[in-house]
């Protein structure tokens, strides 16, 4: 079984029934992994391996609401910002466990409205989903920015330190939490009805509208379901570095569309999985952790952090659909 | 193409072909009067020449870079590599200023070459890994970004005194380099409508298909296209160290996104085919007087992110002329 | 030149011509020629092989055996372009052309005038445009976007395209799938203005009428080999049917049942106006019944029936399926009230390319292969097989693409989703549109099967011969309006091409403003 845990042998059924060019991202994903494990001998090391995991999840988490996003035919930049803003969030209350469902609370309202925002901008306003999604990160940020004045203070209640750095059975908790996203998620995108919707909408949605599926809905649906799983990452976040600054998450939009794509998630939308998109996710922190294993400098870290984002990519030719 | 679902008037021939070249050029236009006429209500200060022409150099920099931009995303492409571009430029224009095979223009020259030569780099990958632009310009802008930070970690240089009238110099008060700037754009609106190649560039961002198929040199344009691009960056940030008086290797990091907002905002679609340079240009200065007001209208900093956000919301959900669009 | 000396030589041919692809042998020693200044129809069933034959004419496929000759000379095409050049021009159904560009600049893309400082020449783009579609016979502004064209216009653009350049051989692959009436006939003067020139025309269709009425030789294709070639004033439609499927096929339509007395009305339109395109159109389905809908292009048609199924909003009016009345439909509403529709453009507005063959089939019916919200693969399978089976979709297999079905079998998939959820009035925009003879039959017996079942049909097509020979009724429209209706023996083309073209004014009296 490879190392990282959320690849299950279960997805591997769904995986034959899309199209075989999408062995490719698997084949470098693999030929990846082998490649690490004989460049540094720590690379399999559990407690690597581990690491790897932990920083895995959190953008899992993004990488699985952005899936459904660029599928339904959109883009999101916002994500960073209403991780950033998650996290500030959990640090708004007084820092014990009680407040935790406050901030639960909190965190799900903004995440909706955010969604709905996006989703509305995009749908009802024809507003490109790339302006739209960025200007809403903008407006987020300043409200981050005119509530902590700069600096966000206050505690992150200890529950959130739990799902941030805690372990449970031998596993770490954002693990598995990504890991249960990721199953619930697969689910309803491959074999429910409404992810059914999501590719007929993003495949062709004036043909989806003509049977009867509401184009828009879908939509704004898949916008509310990205802010909801980005918000989560960014509690999971705020309980993992434990001090919060304004930018927590920073990254994470680009990052996200970048593992999307490689996992090959077309951005015209309508073809790709789930599973694509967190190999995409895998890949770039196995490449993230390799860089620093080798002991590379910050700026040959980048560089291969580029090389890898086109070499990965150009292993499926993609033909723009038409 | 079939005009099966949309409900066309007959409306006047020469009506509808205006309006829908320019549709969200003039609507943003109009917001720019607006704007004015609301700057000129909340602060007298604001209307004077001499803060008007203080937009029009700060504009400068933003407009350059969006220049590039436009036309890489009228192919129904993107250019997330000009960020990094105008880090590489700037740092190695200051960094190089002192050089003794002739001083800081030979730094000049060489920087611009070296953007060209990164364009060029961009196409060539674009086309024959036909992976799509916004990841290509993406990982080579990582690329750079790593390879400016193995030249300098932080500032590099500085240039030389006489330099910063690159970015200062006023000839009777009007910034020289933001007037040239502008007039940089007017040319290339005129060469967009007036030549073939112009012409190429917006067919194939229509249909990259039907212009392979019709003869058009699709490869010259795209080359081209992500050559300009890289171009505009590089001069952005040769400005950019002629501001601040020295480059640092971080310094384009914002204006990677912030240079594709005046291109959507001003009407040019993601999808390529549909817009032009003149709505970009309006569309940064509208950005830049926002700004500028927001400063005027005594909004403390902290609250000014979410003004400029919401400006930019509302500003395109005005503009509901557009059909809808994906990406 | 003399028409008749044209006539007899061979513009270009293609000898014995072998070309094979993994597993298929599409073209296999055919031989086929075309004279300068004639008309040339190449017809056979979907998969014959006529689009490949298509390819090596214009370089775009290398034959794997034979030659091409072109002007009494053994050419080789290195390229479409190259043969471009030399004079090749093929007009396809999916045209190639840029919507944000002007009628001028999309004639001269790529070979655009220029003035003697190297910028575009608008005026004389413009007048060279005019003047060619002039020549045409063709109304447009040189200056308008092509995207605001009606797509016959656009078709139009894309002659006068091949006609800019020195075509000397033009084909045109089903150029009347998207036209009608007037504008065939249209077509057809231009075509032979084209011939009258010396060009070879290759026209491919599956619409014998217009091979008859328009073509001077046609070429019979089956299963990669030629079949025959004969002067069209030798043969008949008959013959060729017999020589393209390989069996006889008369009774192409199904017999007409009569009508139930008692049979119960399952759509009524009431005073519909959508847009600015339907004003005050009513009419009534009733149970077993198949309703023609025939008109010009133009004439409201599809937008009746769109407005009719939600597709697009109705200004006014109502709609009554099944009894039940409502003024604002949905798609969503229109199917669970039991209406169907299977819209003009199959690709565009009725498939879904990017999902596969079961889940195309399933389209409409996602709560019949679900349980709980979660789609079951296996009735979805069993759905797709079931609907491959009964309706004969050749190539296709449930986990396969749609996209590379040949059009008939692709509206028969398009035609399956809908009859597995519309329990009321199919609606069928231009139902055999590109599709060819045999597949036709097909999607004919199945149209009767379902008014057996007590469905009705409403059907829009621009093909008279099949209004006729499928409707039990026919309406007329006529900008907008519905303009009469005709029964029984008055069911004839002289009648209804009447009805299509001249207004005839209301009961309601006196002068009547058809606005547009």
């Amino acid at each position: 079984m490879s190392a990282v845990v959320s690849k299950r042998p279960a997805w591997s059924q769904f995986i034959s029934l899309n199209v075989a060019r999408r062995y490719g991202i698997f084949i470098f994903f693999a030929l990846l992994v082998i490649a690490s494990g004989i460049l540094s001998p720590t690379f399999l090391r559990q407690d690597n391996v581990v690491n790897m995991l932990v920083q895995f999840a959190p953008l899992g988490m993004v990488v699985i609401g952005q899936v459904f996003v660029i599928l339904v035919g959109g883009l999101d930049l916002s994500v960073a910002s209403v991780m950033a803003t998650a996290a500030v969030i959990a640090t708004c209350f007084d820092g014990t466990n009680v407040s935790a469902p406050k901030i639960f609370a909190a965190t799900i309202g903004m995440c909706v409205l955010t969604g709905l925002l996006n989703g509305l901008l995009v749908t009802k306003r024809q507003v490109s989903p790339f302006l739209a999604t960025f200007a809403t990160a903008v407006v987020l940020q300043g409200l981050r920015f005119a509530y902590t004045q700069g600096a966000p203070s206050g505690n992150v209640p200890p529950i959130f330190h739990e799902m941030g750095t805690g372990f449970l059975a031998g596993m770490p908790i954002n693990v598995l939490i990504v890991a249960v996203l990721a199953l619930v998620f697969g689910v309803l995108l491959h074999l429910s009805t409404f992810g059914r919707r999501v590719f007929m909408v993003g495949g062709n949605s004036e043909s989806a509208r003509l049977v009867g599926v509401n184009p828009d809905v879908i939509r704004i649906a898949c916008y509310v379901l990205n802010a909801l799983l980005a918000g989560l990452a960014g509690l999971v976040l705020s309980g993992f570095v434990g001090i919060v600054d304004n930018w927590v998450g920073r990254g994470f939009e680009l990052d996200s569309i970048v593992a999307t794509v490689m996992g090959g998630v077309a951005l015209s939308g309508g073809k790709g999985t789930l599973l694509g998109g967190l190999v995409g996710a895998a890949i770039l922190i196995i490449v993230f952790n390799i860089v620093l294993l080798l002991g590379m400098p910050v700026q040959a870290q980048i560089i291969v952090k580029g090389v890898i984002i086109i070499g990965a990519s150009a292993c499926y030719v993609i033909r723009r659909a038409r | 193409m079939s005009t099966l679902f949309s409900l066309n008037n007959g409306r006047s021939l020469s009506m509808r072909r205006h309006l829908s070249h320019n549709a969200a050029a003039w609507v943003v236009l109009a917001l720019l009067f607006v704007l004015l006429i609301a700057g000129t209500l909340i602060s007298d200060r604001f209307s004077t020449v001499g803060n008007l022409l203080n937009v029009h150099q700060q504009a400068t920099g933003l407009a350059l870079v969006s220049l590039g931009q436009t036309l890489a995303v009228l192919t129904g492409g993107i250019d997330l590599s000009v960020g990094s571009i105008i880090s590489v430029a700037a740092t190695l224009t200051s960094g190089l200023a002192d050089n003794p095979y002739g001083g800081w223009p030979t730094a000049v020259i060489a920087v611009v070459l070296l953007s060209g030569l990164i364009g060029l780099i961009n196409g060539c990958l674009i086309l024959w890994l036909k992976v799509h632009p916004l990841i290509v310009t993406l990982g080579m802008g990582a690329v750079l970004q790593g390879g400016i930070l193995y030249y300098s970690l932080g500032p590099a240089g500085s240039v030389p005194d006489g330099f910063d009238s690159v970015a200062y110099g006023r000839f009777l008060n009007i910034p020289v380099t933001a007037t040239i700037v502008v007039l940089l754009f007017f040319v290339a609106s005129f060469m967009m409508r007036r030549t073939r190649f112009g012409h190429y560039i917006y067919m194939v961002g229509d249909d990259d298909h039907a212009a392979a198929l019709s003869g058009i040199p699709t490869t010259r344009v795209i080359l081209f296209v992500y050559f300009f691009s890289a171009i505009c960056a590089g001069l952005t940030g040769i400005y950019l160290a002629a501001q601040f008086g020295s480059g640092q290797p971080y310094l384009g990091v914002n204006y990677t996104l912030a240079s594709i907002t005046p291109v959507v905002v001003g009407g040019t679609v993601l999808t390529g085919g549909r817009g032009g340079v003149i709505g970009t240009l309006i569309a940064a200065y509208l950005l830049s007087l926002l700004n500028n007001l927001i400063n005027f209208a005594g909004i403390p900093s902290q609250y000014q992110l979410i003004v400029q956000g919401l400006a930019v919301i509302i500003a395109v959900s005005v503009n509901t002329q557009r059909k809808r669009v994906t990406v | 030149m003399n028409a008749g000396d044209v006539a007899t030589t061979d513009l270009i041919e293609l000898h014995q011509i072998t070309k094979e692809f993994p597993g298929v042998k599409s073209l296999d020693q055919v031989s086929f020629a075309v004279r300068a200044g004639e008309i040339h129809a190449l017809v056979g069933e979907n998969g014959a092989g006529k689009s490949t034959l298509t390819k090596v004419l214009a370089g775009v496929y290398a034959p794997d055996a034979g030659e091409i000759r072109f002007d009494g000379r053994v050419v080789q095409w290195k390229s479409a372009p190259d043969a471009k050049r030399r004079g090749i021009h093929v007009i396809h159904q999916e045209l190639v052309l840029f919507p944000q560009s002007t009628v001028a600049e999309n004639i001269f893309a790529s070979a655009e005038p220029r003035t003697r400082l190297g910028l575009l020449d608008h005026a004389t783009m413009n007048g060279d445009a005019q003047r060619l579609l002039t020549e045409l016979g063709v109304q447009l502004d040189p200056r308008e976007r092509v995207g605001n064209l009606s797509v016959a216009d656009q078709q139009m653009v894309e002659i006068a395209k091949a006609m800019a350049s020195e075509t000397r051989v033009l084909v045109l692959d089903e150029p009347t799938a998207v036209i009608a009436g007037r504008e065939v006939e249209l077509l057809f003067d231009r075509v032979r203005a084209l011939r009258a020139r010396g060009v070879a025309i290759v026209y491919i269709s599956h619409r014998l009428d217009e091979i008859f009425a328009l073509c001077d030789r046609v070429t019979v294709m089956k299963d990669g080999r030629k079949v025959a070639t004969h002067n069209v004033s030798d043969t008949t439609r008959d013959t060729l049917v017999r020589l393209m499927v390989g069996r006889e096929m008369k009774d192409i339509y199904p017999p007409k049942p009569v009508l139930a007395v008692n049979a119960s009305t399952l759509l009524e339109v009431s005073d519909l106006c959508v847009g600015n395109r339907v004003f005050d159109a009513s009419l009534s389905v009733r149970a077993g019944e198949i309703v023609g809908i025939a008109g010009m292009v133009g004439s409201g048609r599809t937008e009746l029936a769109s407005g009719i199924f939600g597709a697009l909003p109705a200004r006014s009016g109502m709609v009554k399926i099944g009894g039940i009345k409502r003024t604002r439909i949905t798609p969503a509403i229109a199917i669970r009230l039991g209406l169907g529709f299977v819209t003009e453009d199959r690709k565009s507005q009725g498939l879904l390319m990017l999902l596969n063959v079961a889940q195309n089939v399933t389209a409409t019916t996602l709560k019949g292969v679900s349980r709980l919200g979660l789609m079951r693969r296996g009735p979805e399978r069993a759905a797709a097989v079931e609907a491959i089976r009964s309706y004969a979709i050749a190539g296709a297999r449930p986990t396969g693409s749609v996209s590379t079905l040949s059009g008939g079998n692709q509206q028969k998939v398009l035609i399956s989703r809908w009859v597995r959820v519309c329990k009321r009035v199919l609606i069928l925009d231009e139902p055999t549109r590109g599709v060819d003879v045999g597949a036709k039959a097909e999607i004919y017996r199945v149209m009767r099967q379902l008014t057996e079942r007590g469905l009705g049909i409403l059907m829009i097509s621009s093909e008279l011969q099949e209004v006729i020979g499928m409707s039990d009724r026919v309406l007329v429209m006529h900008e907008g309006r519905i303009n009469g209706e005709l029964t029984g023996s008055d069911m004839t083309e002289h009648d209804i091409m009447r009805l299509a073209t001249t207004s005839v004014s209301h009961t309601t009296g006196g002068e009547h403003e058809y606005a547009l």
